[in-house]
């Protein structure tokens, strides 16, 4: 004997109300996104530590990979090239900086600070994106460490993107190369502004899109673009990359290229947060 | 029930192998879709309601984790599901072509969605590119894992349920049991 009729539903009422609620939450989601916090964190909550410790073994496997494309003693001796480069690289870098910083960019813009004195939180990425289309990934601190949202995210000394979401313990950081990604930057040398978008079908030959640069100006291949003293959520003067091969829009009437960036998106493991988030109120209310 | 269980845990295992391990074993700067193998596999095998049931939470944990807009992927993934449980009238035990072309071609689909959800909203309209680009080195590269989680959830499967309860048209008879 049965014990209960159990009742069936036909699946195709039940892809009805799924598709339904997908429409539903997603408007809810997008038009209030605080509301949605909660259910996030739960997941992420239980998600993200998870991850946290699978994340070693990965980083194991791309270690031994590292060792079957090449030799061992010869990884060691470019990582330790690699290691002085990073070395002078950066002091180059600091020299250049500091010298730029008495020529240009105080008498340009009045900034007092440079990044490299800003605050600095250290961050472990612990996952990544699941497809193939996005460039975010999670980092395993978060609001109770200071994180904010719209914080900037830097990797050696080159700009990795923004803080997008904060959850307790973890962040989620959306990179310059993600296809959603703009971030206003100022040309070194000329002291240009530009775009920098990310751009998914350029991302396979390692480079990303500017666009917006004036026609009339004059830039050489290499010159390096630093974050804007415009922009509203990046703070002024953090190294983004290097443009090459500028040439006119469609327009005519600014001038577009591609951009290499600074940081190694492939093999990033490490990342620096900036506690300060720019201040733009003001800014914000006036374009409201 | 055991299947909604044993599929609940292999979801939560692909999504962490996918987003911690695969971005290190990366090829032509692809990772493989485990979740859409899971999806196809499932619907596949056990009928419309196990694919959408898949597909939801493979979605549902995409969403929450990395979207900014949850119900986009569930979306996807749900009608995913529920295609290939349609496609579970062509299921035979020992054959492995279908599937694995079901699992294909799931892939190829959720990239079209994608991009049209995603990527086309945004005026981003060279097609050919991303499709050559990223969708059919993922589809292939997926198909390569899909044999091997494809055989471990049928080797599962016949641990849950042994041979002899399977019958033809199991998706009426099996699902609730």
């Amino acid at each position: 004997m049965r014990k209960k009729t159990k009742i069936t539903i036909d699946p195709k009422y039940i892809l009805v109300i799924i598709l339904l609620f997908c429409v539903l939450i997603g408007i809810i989601s997008y038009r209030f996104e605080d509301k949605m916090t909660p259910i996030r964190s739960v997941v992420e909550n239980v998600i993200a530590p998870m991850q946290k410790g699978i994340n070693t073994v990965g980083k194991r496997i791309a270690e031994q990979r590292k060792y079957f494309t090449t030799l061992q003693t010869e990884v060691k001796k470019n990582e330790q090239l690699q290691e002085q480069l990073n070395e002078l690289t950066i002091e180059n870098k600091q020299l250049r900086q500091n010298q730029y910083e008495l020529d240009n960019f105080r008498k340009l813009y009045q900034v007092d600070e440079q990044y490299a004195n800003l605050p600095k939180v250290a961050a472990r990425i612990i996952s990544s994106d699941p497809d193939n289309w996005s460039n975010t990934f999670i980092i395993d601190k978060g609001a109770e460490d200071g994180i904010k949202k719209n914080m900037n995210v830097m990797a050696g000394e080159g700009l990795v993107g923004i803080v997008i979401r904060v959850n307790n313990s973890y962040a989620k950081v959306r990179s310059i190369i993600d296809d959603d990604s703009e971030v206003y930057g100022t040309i070194l040398d000329s002291s240009e502004n530009c775009i920098v978008s990310g751009d998914l079908e350029l991302m396979k030959n390692g480079v990303i899109s500017v666009s917006g640069i004036d026609k009339n100006a004059e830039i050489e291949d290499g010159a390096e673009v630093v974050t804007s003293q415009l922009s509203y959520k990046y703070l002024p003067g953090i190294p983004i990359g290097y443009i090459r091969d500028l040439e006119k829009d469609t327009s005519n009437v600014t001038q577009k290229g591609y951009l290499t960036p600074i940081v190694d998106f492939s093999s990033i493991n490490m990342v620096f947060v900036i506690t300060e988030v720019k201040a733009s109120n003001e800014l914000e209310e006036i374009l409201k | 029930m055991k299947r909604f269980i044993s599929m609940f845990f292999l979801i939560v295992i692909g999504f962490l192998l996918q987003t911690t391990v695969f971005p290190h074993i990366q090829l032509l700067n692809v990772i493989p879709n485990l979740l859409i193998v899971l999806t196809a596999a499932s619907g596949f095998m056990w009928g419309r309601k196990f694919g959408l049931f898949t597909g939801f939470l493979c979605g549902g944990l995409m969403d929450c984790m990395y979207n900014d807009v949850i119900g986009i992927c569930i979306f996807i993934f749900v009608v995913i599901g529920y295609i290939n449980g349609i496609a579970n009238k062509l299921y035979f035990e020992d054959d492995l072509s279908i599937p694995l072309a079901a699992i294909a071609i799931s892939d190829l689909l959720y990239g079209i969605l994608y991009y049209i959800c995603m990527f086309l909203m945004r005026g981003r309209l060279n097609m050919i590119s991303y499709f050559l680009n990223i969708m059919v080195p993922e589809a292939i590269y997926t198909i390569i894992f899909g044999i091997f989680i494809y055989k471990f959830i049928h080797w599962l499967d016949g641990k849950l349920y042994p041979p002899e309860e399977v019958s033809l048209d199991h998706e009426e008879n099996k699902l609730f049991s």
